[in-house]
């Protein structure tokens, strides 16, 4: 691993405008998802930290252990940019979300599993492709992977045992107005991709 | 992709990699009509270009889902996004033949595909890109995998001569629903349940496992403490529940071993209160209550009543 000498680091600055650029990308990914689902979609306003990867459950907002959830990850990589979205999603979810699409009576494994993929294509791919256009990186995307379903926190995240010691981390969690919908989106950048970023920043905000 | 430097003169070997490249490429147009097919659909399906173009995708291959596809490929055309599907969602859009016939293992391609939205010059959208990649291997050490794990899992975790879980399997369940339990506030129980020691053979204590197994709900976990008890997690039951259940395995144990009559089933039942710190005291509770050996066949089930106060 080449990882850099120092740790990454974030001015206010920098992260005021990390956040402005997940907020116009969320807004985007926001609308889209309020169209599919016909429903109204709350903005939440986007967290932005630098995290140590023992904090990665702990930024997981509302994630308890003892409750199943669901996740799905996909990496995305572009001008020497790359990361993971990672998408939770509570298992408590899938009966108000297979009310709102097209789905009938209690979903089951199969139907979850398409909830599932169907409303991550849209939040991943909208907020990628957002932040994307505003730096002007094209991010490829990788497929979706299934992390687990019906499994907690912990069970999820213990998959991976990364070289990484800090990373930035922007954490959305979606809630929907009315309904019992909660998910949380995590965009995670590798060490090396935040100095680039961070580069990329410092051009916009000069 | 930055498609500046394309020359006129190089189309033609653009169009030599779509041929070539072995990845399927399909452009539909909004009413699904095939506008593109390469070398790979060509080769998999049998069917040529020439044939393929204009007709609608759903009418030559009837087997692939409309509605479903249309599901997924409706938001690309609407809301300019790329949308995906994976092989564990249906493992193929189209169904083509193994790439290896002889060696592999399975009879068909498993797909991933991405659904990519193609601007016109006008930067609306009229046609998408559907993108068909062979997961074939993967999908089944995946599957391959998956199974192995759920045979370790059982392994360690059930006891293979009863088919009870095991002690520490169940200990750690317990101590999950012990904290779900105090945190949502809903009942939980444990019923500690004891037949006479020495008096059952190992294959009656193999029945009574059975008679168990029978009466538990999918959610029920049931394990083996020692010669003499059974331990029984009852989620998202009251004690009133679960001394129902405790007296439907008594009278089935009575009718089902009528000819070993000793088998005379005590039951303690405890539920998950607030003041226990741990699964131990929690079932120290329901092995409190348990009544004594000779006890008034009218008491053979006790239970833990709440402490005052804690």
């Amino acid at each position: 691993m080449n990882t850099p000498p120092t740790l990454v680091s974030l001015t206010d600055d920098q992260r005021d405008c990390y956040q402005e650029l997940t907020n116009v990308a969320m807004g985007q990914a926001a609308d889209r998802l309020a169209r599919l689902l016909d429903s109204y979609v709350v903005l939440p306003i986007p967290k932005v930290n630098l995290i140590e990867i023992s904090d990665l459950r702990m930024a997981i907002e509302g994630a308890r252990d003892d409750d199943a959830i669901s996740a799905v990850c996909q990496g995305f990589i572009g001008s020497g940019i790359a990361g993971e979205a990672l998408l939770l999603f509570n298992d408590t979810s899938f009966s108000d979300l297979a009310r709102l699409t097209r789905y009938q009576g209690e979903p089951n494994h199969q139907a979850q599993l398409e909830l599932l993929m169907d409303v991550s294509s849209i939040l991943i791919g909208a907020c990628i492709q957002g932040i994307g256009e505003q730096l002007e990186i094209h991010f490829n995307q990788g497929h979706p992977v299934i992390l687990g379903q019906h499994c907690n926190v912990s069970d999820i995240l213990k998959i991976s045992h990364q070289n990484w010691r800090r990373t930035l981390a922007i954490e959305i969690h979606y809630t929907m107005e009315a309904v019992n919908i909660d998910c949380d989106l995590l965009l995670l950048f590798t060490e090396d991709s935040v100095v680039r970023l961070n580069q990329k920043i410092d051009y916009l905000l000069d | 992709m930055s498609n500046g430097n394309i020359e006129m003169g190089d189309i033609h070997w653009l169009m030599d990699i779509l041929q070539n490249i072995d990845v399927g490429l399909v452009v539909l147009d909004q009413q699904y009509k095939i506008r593109l097919w390469n070398g790979f659909m060509e080769s998999h399906s049998g069917i040529s270009p020439q044939l393929a173009k204009d007709k609608n995708l759903f009418s030559l291959f009837p087997d692939i889902p409309e509605q479903w596809f249309r599901q997924k490929a409706e938001p690309v055309f609407q809301l300019k996004t790329r949308t995906f599907t994976i092989w564990e969602q249906r493992p193929y859009l189209f169904h083509f033949k193994n790439y290896r016939p002889i060696t592999g293992r399975a009879t068909f391609m498993y797909q991933n595909t991405s659904i990519i939205p193609l601007e016109s010059v006008n930067r609306s959208i009229d046609h998408i890109c559907v993108i068909i990649y062979d997961v074939t291997d993967t999908a089944l050490g995946n599957e391959e995998s998956h199974r192995l794990r759920a045979e370790l899992t059982k392994l360690t975790r059930i006891d293979p001569d009863t088919g009870l879980l095991k002690h520490d399997a169940w200990n750690n369940e317990a101590e999950r629903e012990l904290s779900r339990s105090q945190r949502t506030g809903t009942p939980s129980c444990i019923a500690l349940l004891r037949h006479p020691a020495g008096t059952t053979t190992p294959q009656q204590r193999q029945d009574i496992a059975q008679i168990l197994t029978k009466t538990l709900r999918q959610t029920d976990l049931a394990t083996r403490i020692d010669d003499q008890h059974l331990a029984v997690l009852l989620p998202a039951s009251d004690e009133g529940d679960v001394r129902f259940f405790a007296e439907r395995v008594r009278k089935m144990l009575a009718r089902q071993m009528s000819n070993h009559s000793s088998v005379n089933l005590h039951a303690g039942i405890a539920r998950a209160w607030p003041g226990f710190a741990t699964v131990t005291h929690w079932f120290d509770a329901a092995k409190s209550v348990i009544p004594a050996e000779h006890s008034d066949p009218d008491h053979v089930i006790q239970v833990y009543e709440k402490p005052s106060t804690e």
